[in-house]
């Protein structure tokens, strides 16, 4: 078992333009677990992904993966210490094919040496991509772009990936099978932290989970252990 | 307010006296040429800092119309007074002329248009070089007599301006406070939304370049006979355009006294540190100034002014907007009791291709009066783009659209949503720099039945209490979460009085919590007699609103009929639902 | 003046191939705005500017002795820092888009002053011994001068192609251009990446300028000539394409050669212009 935790977030402070969004988060994701975030909206989960990230600068606090402190280095450097994000609405190159998103994906030396290998790795778990990687990025359905935008993480060779709300817009039967694949990919051995409003089916997939509301961290523990919590089941899951 | 015009006329009936204090003649051309860039900097503004449509031709309408009132002086002998509507009428038809090609791009058209304006002067310039209106030497009006407006020929010029200055400052204020004018800054911030609102952008843009160019043109007109000997090189060069822009973004494009600010500034500065025969450094100077302001003072003068002196803006209210609605508000009279089977939209074959890609393939849908219908499918299915060619957003590549028995299709999106259809966005586009409650006044200014804008703004706070909105009344947009924006957007929907109203995604992101509270707002929308079609994954809110769905499905319809019944359907079931649908059915 | 008369055939090809050579100019001129506008979503207006005060400093260079050719290895690099620092005072300042319209706007009037006191505005021509030559091919007169801006043109727009298209720093900056922020969530460094194109097209204006004054007399006024056929070749070419500006240049070079030779020289301005209108009438989403 290892003792320090891949990545370390303690005391997080995030302000989003005028309105703070996360008044002192503070988790960790340990080494190959699947790490699921949920809670209302508004609470700050995009805000929080996208500052472990890189993609937004926090205030207050630390961030610590591996070991190293990430927190006051400027965002092209966040990939290159092992994160990669998958952003919530796929956000991919759309006007580039997919091999070239996923070539970009792979932008960095060291994910670069690997390219082709990746690449083969991709549309083994994505068989569908094989003959979509010529055509625009931009002209896939939405479920296709999903597992283009997976894929492109994937080849960045990352040692955490974050997923923003993946479920997001595509119908339920593309979700299965999306959530099949990020279950396959944590299998392999890769530390996942998710962020999900589809709560049933991330849970079901998740070590552990915990709730985000209005900036703060409330409630922490196994799927089922959070499910068994009733005003927790009432506001968050609908059930 | 009203106050205002007064003052502004007050100020030029006062000024006119001046000529009559006796003052060395340089005193009257110092103050002509403030009154001559109060015009130039005020008339840009009307159409570039109200629309953010930035224009760098403002020379090549200033230009035309001084060469029109040179070529009538000279050539065929008119009254010089004559010459300035002539002056107006050529420089606003060449504007409108020019904005009527290039306001129709959809794509870059701010750039488009500031490029073009740009490369127009030169045309204009070189059409008048190689014509005989100017012929390459340029025009001398010594001969014409100036009028005897004043009691010096100078004076003339100076009243003459002072006229001038004083009527582009009273058309300047009345657009800024009027129904026009919210439309106008409307575009500035959010074109395609304030079109679907119902603001008709097209023709507010050529209106506004109309009257800009007019003013330029009058402006020209009497600068003529002020310099008493033109040429093309001087006149058709960026040194008006430079200027004005300058003027305005110093003094603060976004309110109608502040070019004339910038103006009154900058003219003092340059001639009291520059002679009449250093125009280059001029030009240099007016530059570097303009280059310091962008960098230091974007928002300009006058805005830095009122914030220093204005209270500063309370903080938003309680975190949560109130989870609680109150009463739906007793304004929008339902149209006449319509037996359920009334169409109100019908569909018929419509169609729509993005590049080659079909995302609607030949669909036919009856919407009928009061009911609420869903529309799912997966994603790409056409859902989206359905409620996009319905509300004017997109052009359907063929089929025909029916509302209340009237033929919508191909119609603009401000014309639809005239004739009584409003959507929401899946992420909410407001206004940014517009407050909470104006947001939701000019859908009601535009939505037909208000004309003043006092008015719609009282109305607009009925429909935020509607929705739950009213404390946020004076934040901005960026200050609400996602719930409160997605409500903001049906507020605005809603403010229009439609009477069909389209939904697209409205509870994407929403926690459960936020679903049964819109759930419920959608239901008393319906029950004070709008129809509403919707797009939605939520199936709870599905089974729990509607009368009827269609499922889509790669751009046809699948299915068609009660929601229980649909979804238990084989075919739809194997084609989108699957096996996996974890959502528990509603209570 | 203005008369229509048919020029015989061989002055037709001789006209059409100066169109060519003029049009390769445009082209030239055009990348750089057409890569700053289609990549970092920037216009830069004093583009015109700089490419003047580049052709400028070459006459002056030439008139104590330096060979035009020789001097780009000096004014290259110089404006290729020029570029550069305008973009970063710009990134500083969290100058927008717009307002960067506006500011470029102003600097185009202050460099213009600058050309204008030092050099005056009168007409200045190059002497070099470039213009004395020409060679004929296929019985027609090409000069040199313009056929060495024919050879540039095409051979910058084939490399800048070719980097855009094969490279990783080319999909880098493609892909910034589209969404810099989840470019740099996978490393891209886009704000030295912007750095680095912004000085590479205030460099390809200077090369401009340089073509420019070994074919062409100049005056600061010419200038504004320059803006509208320019820009027309950028937009009937495809922003952030970078064999556009060539083809559109050539075309429209051609048109106004063609224009010339059956009316009068002076009309020429004319004719991108409202080729430019023709297209926008016509095809009205066929622009970008």
């Amino acid at each position: 078992m290892r003792s320090q935790p891949l990545l370390e977030v303690a005391g997080l402070q995030v302000a989003y333009g005028a309105a703070p969004a996360l008044w002192g988060v503070s988790l960790d994701v340990r080494a190959g677990e699947l790490l699921c975030v949920v809670g209302p909206n508004g609470a700050g989960k995009t805000t929080l992904i996208n500052t472990i990230a890189g993609i937004l600068r926090a205030r207050a606090g630390r961030l610590v993966f591996e070991g190293r402190d990430l927190t006051q280095l400027p965002p092209h450097r966040f990939c290159e210490a092992g994160i990669a994000i998958v952003p919530e609405g796929r956000r991919l190159f759309s006007g580039m094919s997919v091999r070239e998103n996923l070539e970009l994906g792979s932008y960095l030396p060291a994910a670069k040496a690997q390219r082709s290998a990746s690449i083969d790795a991709a549309l083994a778990l994505f068989p569908v991509l094989a003959e979509k990687l010529a055509s625009p990025a931009g002209e896939l359905s939405g479920g296709q772009q999903q597992m283009v935008a997976i894929a492109r993480a994937l080849m960045a060779r990352p040692r955490l990936l974050l997923l923003d709300e993946p479920s997001l817009g595509l119908s339920p039967l593309i979700v299965h099978d999306m959530f099949a694949a990020i279950a396959r990919i944590n299998a392999a051995g890769m530390a996942v932290l998710m962020v999900e409003q589809n709560v049933t089916m991330a849970l079901a997939i998740s070590s552990r989970a915990c709730v985000l509301e209005e900036g703060r961290i409330v409630a922490e523990g196994t799927p089922d252990a959070l499910l068994a919590r009733p005003e927790i089941q009432r506001a968050y899951l609908g059930v | 307010m009203k106050r205002t015009p007064l003052v502004i006329v007050a100020a030029g009936v006062l000024l006119a006296f001046v000529p009559m204090l006796g003052l060395p003649a340089f005193v009257d051309s110092l103050l002509y040429l403030m009154l001559h860039w109060i015009v130039l900097a005020t008339s840009w503004n009307i159409l570039s800092g109200y629309t953010g449509y930035f224009s760098f031709g403002h020379g090549a309408f200033f230009g035309a119309g001084l060469y029109t009132t040179s070529t009538l002086l000279a050539r065929y002998e008119w009254p010089f007074l004559w010459t300035l509507p002539a002056a107006a009428l050529v420089a606003a038809l060449l504007g409108v002329a020019l904005g009527a090609v290039v306001f129709r791009v959809k794509s870059v058209r701010g750039e488009l248009f500031a490029l073009l304006t740009l490369a127009i002067t030169f045309v204009i310039g070189t059409i008048v070089v190689n014509t005989p209106i100017d012929g390459g030497q340029g025009v001398s009006l010594s001969a014409v007599p100036v009028p005897a407006i004043g009691p010096t020929p100078s004076s003339t010029f100076y009243l003459l301006a002072l006229a001038c200055a004083t009527a582009t400052l009273l058309i300047a204020w009345a657009i800024f406070v009027s129904k026009f004018g919210a439309g106008l800054f409307a575009i500035h911030d959010d074109e395609d939304a304030a079109e679907v609102m119902g603001v008709p952008t097209y023709r507010y843009k050529l209106v506004a370049l109309a009257i800009s160019c007019a003013l330029a043109g009058v402006a020209g007109g009497i600068h003529a006979l002020f310099l008493s000997y033109v040429t093309a090189g001087e006149v058709f060069t960026i040194t008006v355009p430079l200027t004005v822009v300058l003027m305005s973004v110093l003094g603060g494009s976004r309110h109608w006294a502040g070019p004339a600010v910038g103006a009154v500034a900058i003219t003092a500065l340059l001639y009291s540190f520059t002679a009449a025969d250093h125009a280059v450094a001029g030009k240099a100077m007016i530059g570097a100034i303009l280059i310091a302001a962008i960098l230091f003072m974007p928002d300009g003068i006058l805005l830095r002014l009122r914030r220093l002196l204005a209270k500063p803006v309370p903080s938003p209210g309680p975190a949560h907007a109130p989870s609680t609605l109150v009463a739906p508000v007793a304004a929008a009279p339902a149209p006449a009791a319509a037996a359920p089977a009334d169409v109100l939209l019908r569909v018929r074959g419509l169609q729509k291709s993005f590049r080659g890609v079909r995302a609607l393939a030949g669909v036919d849908v009856d919407v009928r009066r009061g009911e609420i219908l869903g529309l799912l499918g997966p994603n790409g299915s056409g859902k989206s783009t359905f409620i996009n060619v319905v509300s004017g957003h997109f052009a359907p590549s063929a089929g025909a659209i029916e509302f209340e028995g009237r033929d919508l299709t191909h119609h603009a999106a401000h014309r639809i949503a005239a004739a009584g259809i409003a959507r929401t966005y899946q992420i909410p586009r407001p206004f940014a720099h517009l407050s909470v409650l104006d947001n939701v006044a000019l859908a009601t200014l535009f939505g037909g039945a208000v004309r003043d804008v006092a008015q719609a703004r009282q109305q607009a706070l009925r429909w935020l209490e509607f929705t739950g909105l009213q404390a946020k009344a004076g934040a901005r947009p960026d200050d609400l979460n996602l719930h409160q924006r997605k409500f903001l957007e049906l507020a605005r929907a809603l403010a229009s009085r439609p009477r069909l109203v389209l939904l697209d995604e409205v509870l994407c992101g929403l926690t459960p919590g936020e679903i049964d509270d819109a759930v419920a707002l959608i239901r008393r929308i319906r029950d004070q007699g709008s129809t509403i079609v919707f797009v939605e994954h939520v199936m709870r809110a599905v089974m729990a609103l509607t009368d009827r769905i269609v499922v889509f499905h790669h751009g046809e319809l699948l299915a068609e009929g009660s929601a229980s019944d649909v979804m238990q359907r084989p075919a739809v079931m194997t084609a989108y639902l699957g096996h996996a649908h974890a959502q528990p059915a509603p209570a | 003046m203005s008369g229509f008369a048919l020029p015989s055939a061989s002055l037709l090809a001789q006209s059409v191939l100066s169109g060519v050579f003029v049009g390769a100019l445009y082209g030239l001129m055009g990348l750089g705005l057409s890569l700053s506008w289609g990549l970092l979503r920037l216009i830069n207006l004093a583009h015109f500017a700089f490419a003047f005060l580049a052709a400028y400093l070459c006459y002056q260079l030439a008139r104590w002795g330096v060979d035009p050719l020789l001097s780009l290895l000096g004014i290259v690099p110089a404006f290729f820092m020029l570029g550069a620092g305008l973009h970063w005072v710009m990134a500083r300042f969290k100058v927008t888009p717009f307002n960067s319209l506006l500011l470029t706007f102003g600097l185009m009037g202050i460099v213009e002053s600058i050309i204008q006191s030092i050099w005056t505005a009168d007409f200045r021509q190059l002497e070099s011994t470039y213009a004395q030559h020409k060679f004929k091919v296929a019985g027609l007169f090409v000069p040199v001068p313009e056929f060495i801006t024919l050879l540039l043109a095409v051979g910058i727009s084939l490399a800048v192609w070719a980097v855009l298209r094969f490279t990783d720093l080319g999909r880098a900056l493609r892909g910034a251009a589209e969404d810099a922020a989840i470019a740099s969530a996978f490393g891209v460094n886009q704000s030295r990446n912007a750095l680095l194109l912004a000085g590479t097209c205030t460099a390809l204006a200077s090369i401009a300028g340089v073509c420019m004054a070994l074919s062409f007399t100049l005056a600061p006024s010419q200038m504004y000539a320059w803006i509208g056929v320019v820009f027309a070749a950028v937009m009937l070419g495809g922003l952030g394409r970078a064999l556009g500006p060539l083809v559109a240049g050539t075309l429209i070079g051609v048109s106004e050669a063609i224009t010339m030779a059956v009316t009068a020289p002076s009309w020429a301005p004319i004719v991108s212009f409202t080729l430019l209108i023709m297209i926008l009438v016509l095809r009205p989403g066929r622009v970008t």
